[in-house]
């Protein structure tokens, strides 16, 4: 493998040192490109006191091409489909070399904070949400009970 | 072709439909021609015509006057058109692509002919083959298409009074269309101005001016630069927009080419400020970038167009069809006739459906024949379309010739590779072995289920369809040889370049024999078979198919002497199969008219 752009090393030494409240970012020792995330659900949402594990990678383009971001955690969220993968702008077409891993993780914990659910992913969850948002939350808040409570 | 109608293979149930096959009488003396039929054959083409018009009430050519004056142009339609509600001044990305895109390209063709700038490709004949309304429509490439877009920039740079790089760029965000540009640019200049990254309001002042003097975005040498994307600290060059935000020229240029194949507008990498095509080649240090942006943009702009251009369907055919009636386009359907258009490069297609030229089928009938046959297995279908056992001696034979006169290499039997008996009558007499015998099949298969009856039809048609698909690959591989012995023509006897072009001509004729044949089993299939219209149909078929195989024989000759002796002979040969084919397609399309023919 090419030696590790100084780009993705600056990047993960600050993740560590300087990490964000409430996600942590750790790369894996075979493969530096490949991160472990997890991101603490944001308070007063229906994802408080949850721990969602991610996986992160950054593909060979990387910073011209966005890292590839996806939940391993299962949650109820209408932007979020079953397979973890995740509707966000900056991952798609929004991504800008000038972002960062951090900006990116801290863009989901904001998507968990406000879902969505008129630009969704996941369109049974969506169409929940929009027909009966308190039930939606409420299931949402027992998935994050079920499946993301802290070990 | 990338469109291949059917997947060129076989189906079950081949075996036992050779016998059916085998047991229609080849060669029917008593049969009578019909009457029309015997004009065609004498008459030269004009008379053709006349003979034809005067005999069916419903015919073609009378339609065809009609739409001389076509209906959907009058100048109160298109106003109708362009009333449209502009009370929304957002700028919604359905609302600027979606709608009135015909008038806009109506507009462009206008202004086009005012500049007396015209690829056309359509002579001036009134009617095309197959009785078809006259088509208009320019063959382009993306590289015209551009050229047109940069005078239409011309056009409107004294409105706008901006720069032509600044122009382009809001046209790339406008889609080119310069109508919807114009009317946004007047109701919400600053809005747009923003929209596109002509300005940044990053530091809360807006510093577009038009023309603006201070834009001065050059590369900057740079000592020790320690660039916020790729983290280098190195000594480089850089670049800069107004915005202020420097990067070294190795990211921006990887970050460009990334981008190039979208078509949509780069900005600089940290905020939405747009990169203009001149910012874009001082990055890249060449001209060629901000042309592949421009040829990108173009494309989408054609994707997002696809009622009025269309891409040649054909494998690495580069070329645009540009429609210039699109509303015109549903009389089409209504006469059951196609917009077959031919691009440059010769390759003809319905701009409707796509698919190859299908007449004497039209779109629907093309569409239901072509599903149907993709149910079939592959595999089957290759058996059955390439492979036959001689009928006297069981030997399987692949058919690698064009021609359905065969011979068996080892029992020496000659036979007609469709209907499967003695090749003999074929050549002399009535050739009849199309059609598709249906009371005999009746006493056969009395105890038969009618399903049965029902995919035995659809095989036989769909054998005889395929044997053409094939046949018509062997021509081609015979145009081949064909040029060859134009050469040898050229060489042995020193005959000039026009003198051998008349196998040229005659490869071309059968080609297209051979397309209408196919095509025309497609259409056998839907219609009544009870009706007398499809038995004259089906008389037709035989007529053409005899003249096609006897053409395709002809053209298998390799010495060039024969062959020039032959002149004459493939004149009237090739003659007579365009005739046919004409009084094939007439008498389809008249079926399609009447709903003899129609998709089950």
């Amino acid at each position: 493998m090419a030696s590790l752009p100084k780009r993705i090393i600056k990047e993960t030494e600050r993740l560590i040192s300087d990490p964000v409240p409430g996600i942590t970012a750790q790369p894996h020792e075979d493969n530096l490109r490949y991160f472990s995330v997890t991101i603490e659900g944001p308070k007063d949402s229906a994802y408080e006191n949850g721990v969602f594990e991610l996986e992160l990678f950054l593909p060979d383009d990387y910073p011209m091409e966005a890292p590839k971001v996806r939940f391993l955690t299962k949650i109820y969220h209408p932007n979020i489909d079953r397979l973890g993968r995740i509707c966000l702008d900056v991952l798609k077409n929004n991504w800008s070399p000038a972002l960062q891993i951090r900006t990116v993780l801290l863009s989901i914990q904001a998507l968990l904070a406000s879902p969505n659910p008129n630009d969704p992913l996941a369109n049974d969850v969506a169409e929940d949400w929009i027909k009966n948002e308190k039930g939606a939350i409420a299931k949402a808040k027992e998935w994050t009970k079920l499946y993301a409570s802290k070990k | 072709m990338k469109k291949d109608p059917i997947d060129a293979t076989g189906t079950n149930g081949s075996r036992s439909f050779n016998r059916d096959i085998a047991e229609i009488p080849l060669a029917n003396s008593d049969h009578t021609i019909p009457k029309n039929n015997n004009a065609l054959r004498n008459n030269s083409n004009q008379s053709n015509l006349s003979t034809l018009s005067g005999k069916s009430s419903n015919n073609p050519f009378r339609i065809k006057l009609e739409l001389q004056q076509p209906t959907p142009f009058t100048p109160d339609n298109l106003a109708e058109e362009q009333e449209e509600p502009d009370s929304d001044f957002e700028i919604d990305e359905d609302e600027l692509f979606s709608d009135d895109d015909d008038i806009f390209i109506n507009n462009l063709d206008q202004s086009f002919n005012d500049l007396n700038i015209s690829t056309s490709l359509n002579d001036n004949k009134i009617i095309n083959e197959g009785g078809v309304p006259n088509l208009k429509y320019d063959c382009l490439t993306t590289n015209e298409l551009y050229d047109r877009m940069l005078l239409r920039v011309e056009k409107i740079k004294p409105i706008l009074d901006i720069s032509k790089d600044d122009i382009i760029l809001l046209m790339q965000r406008y889609n080119w269309n310069e109508e919807k540009l114009l009317e946004s640019w007047a109701d919400q200049r600053e809005h747009i101005i923003e929209d596109v990254g002509l300005s940044s309001n990053n530091d809360g002042t807006n510093k577009f001016k038009n023309n603006n003097p201070f834009r001065d975005n050059s590369l900057q040498s740079r000592e020790n630069y320690l660039c916020p994307i790729c983290y280098e600290e190195k000594d480089c060059t850089t670049f800069k927009l107004e915005c202020n935000h420097e990067f070294c020229t190795d990211c921006y240029q990887r970050y460009i080419k990334n981008k190039l194949s979208d078509g949509n507008i780069i900005t600089c990498m940290s905020c939405s400020l747009a990169l203009k095509n001149n910012d874009i080649d001082i990055i890249m240090g060449n001209n060629d970038s901000s042309n592949i942006l421009m040829n990108s943009s173009i494309k989408s702009f054609i994707q997002k167009n696809n009622k009025a251009f269309k891409w040649c369907p054909y494998t690495d055919c580069q070329c645009i069809i540009h429609f210039k009636d699109t509303l015109y386009l549903s009389e089409f359907k209504r006469l059951h006739c196609s917009p077959f258009v031919t691009c440059k490069n010769s390759h003809k297609f319905c701009f409707s459906c796509g698919f190859e030229s299908h007449s004497p089928a039209d779109c629907d009938i093309t569409n239901a024949w072509v599903k149907k046959t993709r149910n079939e297995s592959d595999y089957l279908n290759w058996v059955l379309s390439n492979t036959k056992e001689c009928p006297k001696c069981n030997v399987n034979i692949e058919k690698n010739g064009g021609c359905n006169h065969m011979k068996c290499s080892s029992c020496k039997y000659e036979f007609c590779w469709i209907c499967d008996g003695p090749w003999a009558p074929h050549g002399t007499s009535y050739y009849e072995c199309t059609q598709y015998k249906n009371e005999k099949d009746k006493d056969k298969d009395s105890n038969s289920s009618n399903d049965d009856k029902k995919l035995k039809k659809f095989t036989f048609y769909y054998r005889i369809f395929n044997e053409h698909e094939m046949s018509a690959k062997l021509d081609w591989k015979l145009g081949q040889t064909v040029s060859q012995n134009v050469y040898q023509l050229q060489e042995k006897l020193g005959l000039s370049w026009i003198e051998g072009q008349f196998l040229t001509d005659s490869l071309k004729v059968l080609n297209e024999g051979r397309t209408a044949l196919k095509w025309s089993f497609a259409v056998a299939y839907y219609s009544d078979q009870s009706h007398n219209l499809t038995k004259i149909f089906m008389d037709n078929q035989a007529l053409l198919s005899h003249a096609v195989e006897s053409l395709s024989e002809m053209l298998t000759e390799k010495n060039p002497k024969i062959l020039m002796e032959k002149k004459n002979e493939f004149f009237n040969k090739t003659g007579y199969v365009e005739n046919r084919k004409h009084a094939l397609l007439e008498c389809g399309r008249d079926l399609l008219c009447k709903g003899i023919c129609k998709p089950k």
